[in-house]
């Protein structure tokens, strides 16, 4: 009669899953998003065209791709543009950014602190203290709240 | 070295001004209870980036924050053995008092010597720039203080060793 109470799989159930009002992450993912392309970095790198080679890396940021590999190498393309990058050419550099990819810079510039190397460290804070004076506490609020992790 | 200092404080006060806004917020998983969300991290939509400055490979910060609170985890610089024992003994000493620190946490993170926890209830009750500047004042002290403790170690052992070694 009563057979299927011997069944106690129920108990094992996470039914905090099934709320109304669970957060999903955004699961739209972009494909397409492969980062900049690091040969092309290099060329502009190697003409001496530092300013253009942080616009582009910065308008090709894999910020959609759930690849971390695809991010990874970004990042690293994007730290090696801002070594390169002398003192005195920042702040000529950041007066053709807009507001996105302002945040975006912060996020790369936060992304270069985690992983210190010779000297890294230093000229990130060098970078950091420019961006500041041209965006102010804002654009820090956005790299912490948003959800497009660099 | 030490030029690094300056804009490293900086950019850890920058950042802080910005991550310290806090709200009240209700547990959503366990009704009329208050918790700290970067602590308990159960709701992935309450919490922020966390945020890491690092001056060198050695010397650190990481500020994790969320809707009603804020947790700042501080490495510092031990260059040397002594300078591992004293921290730690200090840190120690500190951690053990933290209810006096009232913004100090128990435990410090795991690979820090050090962490925060700022509530929405501590910048409710005290000014947030002066919180701020508590904790850049901290980081520049400790510094300091390491360095006294350090000479007055090497000094003490230097005279006591003369004491002893005048019987021979």
């Amino acid at each position: 009669m009563s057979k299927n109470t011997r069944n106690t799989a129920f108990r094992k159930v996470d039914v905090d899953q099934y709320g109304e009002e669970v957060y999903e992450e955004d699961q739209t993912a972009d494909e397409g998003a492969t980062g900049p392309s690091d040969a092309e970095v290099q060329s502009m790198l190697a003409k001496g065209r530092n300013g253009d080679a942080l616009q582009y890396v910065l308008t090709n940021a894999p910020l959609t791709s759930k690849n971390q590999g695809v991010k990874d190498k970004a990042a690293q393309t994007v730290l090696k543009v801002l070594m390169s990058l002398k003192a005195n050419e920042i702040e000529g550099s950041l007066k053709g950014l807009d507001q996105a990819k302002q945040d975006t810079l912060m996020k790369y510039i936060y992304r270069g602190f985690e992983n210190p190397s010779e000297g890294s460290s230093a000229q990130l804070l060098v970078w950091h203290d420019k961006l500041f004076a041209v965006t102010g506490v804002g654009s820090i609020v956005r790299v912490l709240t948003d959800r497009k992790r660099v | 070295m030490s030029t690094t200092l300056q804009p490293y404080l900086k950019a850890v006060r920058q950042t802080l001004t910005a991550a310290i806004c806090l709200e009240n917020f209700s547990s959503q998983v366990v009704e009329r209870h208050n918790k700290p969300e970067v602590e308990v991290r159960t709701s992935k939509e309450l919490l922020l980036t966390p945020v890491t400055i690092s001056r060198n490979e050695k010397e650190k910060v990481l500020i994790e924050g969320s809707i009603n609170s804020l947790r700042i985890s501080i490495a510092i610089k031990q260059a040397d053995e002594i300078e591992k024992i004293l921290c730690h003994k200090f840190m120690r000493f500190m951690m053990m008092r933290a209810e006096n620190f009232i913004v100090l946490r128990r435990k410090p993170v795991e690979g820090y010597d050090i962490s925060f926890l700022i509530t929405n209830f501590h910048t409710e009750q005290m000014y947030k720039h002066k919180v701020v500047d508590f904790i850049i004042h901290f980081m520049e002290e400790i510094d300091k203080e390491m360095s006294e403790m350090k000479l007055a170690v090497n000094s003490r052992a230097r005279i006591s060793a003369e004491e002893f070694l005048k019987r021979f």
